[in-house]
């Protein structure tokens, strides 16, 4: 199928190395911003909020590939229900038309996650600095 | 899990019952003239027994799981057999009746045409979570 293949090329090759690139940035800034110096670094990433935020920004991808593996094993219970039914397994034909309905759906939930991480990407690389 | 499509678990489960309780249906119609079965008896009229069963909380991680229901049983009707005049039938008995099934056609149709109503109106509601997910999903589209 298409699809699948579709899939793990995106979560490896549009995905992640943007956050990546993105990640280790971000919270240094952040620090600096609020105290304005070096000295209290350790003791602000002490504090639960930031350290939380670092983990919530560290778990994103993950969450983004578990979230695309989950799409991926749709398509492959609809694909097996699928031919379950054609191949007379006794699959009854309301659970394989579900099946597929549902990984449809969850891939045009993943297609729109995709294009929302994209637009946000190229509004950052049109702004001015 | 995610989980994209409101009650979908639970209309997937309705849809299984009400096939099987067609299938009942369409044997109980089948056998309306069947005087003899494997136990010697007339063919007596099945009846589809609904229940509700809590789905198991593994994979759903809100409080609220969904009730699905199943076929609990599928049980004899109880009425006796329509006694039939016919003598020169190969399962008269000794008085020339004969013991016919105790389906009433009629009832079976009626059966039939609740059955496939709740069969249509559980695609509608899987049709109906379907659309609202897909609308929801257009939210982010412009």
């Amino acid at each position: 199928m298409t699809p699948i293949s579709f899939n793990s090329g995106l979560s490896s090759g549009i995905y992640s190395p943007e956050l990546r690139n993105l990640r280790p940035q971000a919270p240094k800034e952040n620090a600096k911003g609020i105290d304005g110096g070096e000295g209290l670094d350790p003791s602000l990433a002490q504090m639960p909020g930031v350290s939380n935020l670092n983990q919530a920004q560290v778990g994103f991808d993950n969450v983004l590939g578990k979230f695309v593996n989950e799409v991926n094993s749709k398509q492959m219970a609809a694909g097996d229900a699928v031919t379950g039914l054609l191949g007379g397994k006794n699959v009854p034909l309301h659970q394989a038309m579900i099946a597929m309905e549902e990984a449809s759906v969850s891939f045009q939930l993943m297609v729109e996650v995709r294009n929302k991480l994209l637009e946000g990407y190229q509004e950052l690389l049109r702004m001015q600095v | 899990m995610i989980k994209l499509m409101p009650g979908l678990d639970s209309s997937a489960a309705a849809l299984q019952a009400e096939r099987i309780r067609l299938e009942v249906i369409g044997q109980n119609i089948a056998n309306s003239n069947t005087t003899k079965t494997a136990s010697g008896k007339p063919y007596e009229r099945q009846i589809v027994k609904f229940e509700t069963v809590l789905q198991d909380k593994l994979g759903v991680n809100s409080e609220a799981v969904p009730l699905l229901v199943k076929v609990a049983k599928i049980a004899k009707d109880t009425k006796p057999p329509k006694e039939i005049y016919q003598p020169g039938h190969p399962d008269a008995k000794p008085n020339g009746m004969v013991d016919y099934p105790n389906v009433n056609v009629h009832e079976e149709m009626a059966d039939m045409i609740a059955s496939s109503r709740a069969y249509e109106a559980n695609l509608a509601a899987i049709k109906n979570a379907r659309s609202m997910t897909l609308q929801t999903l257009a939210i982010g589209r412009r």
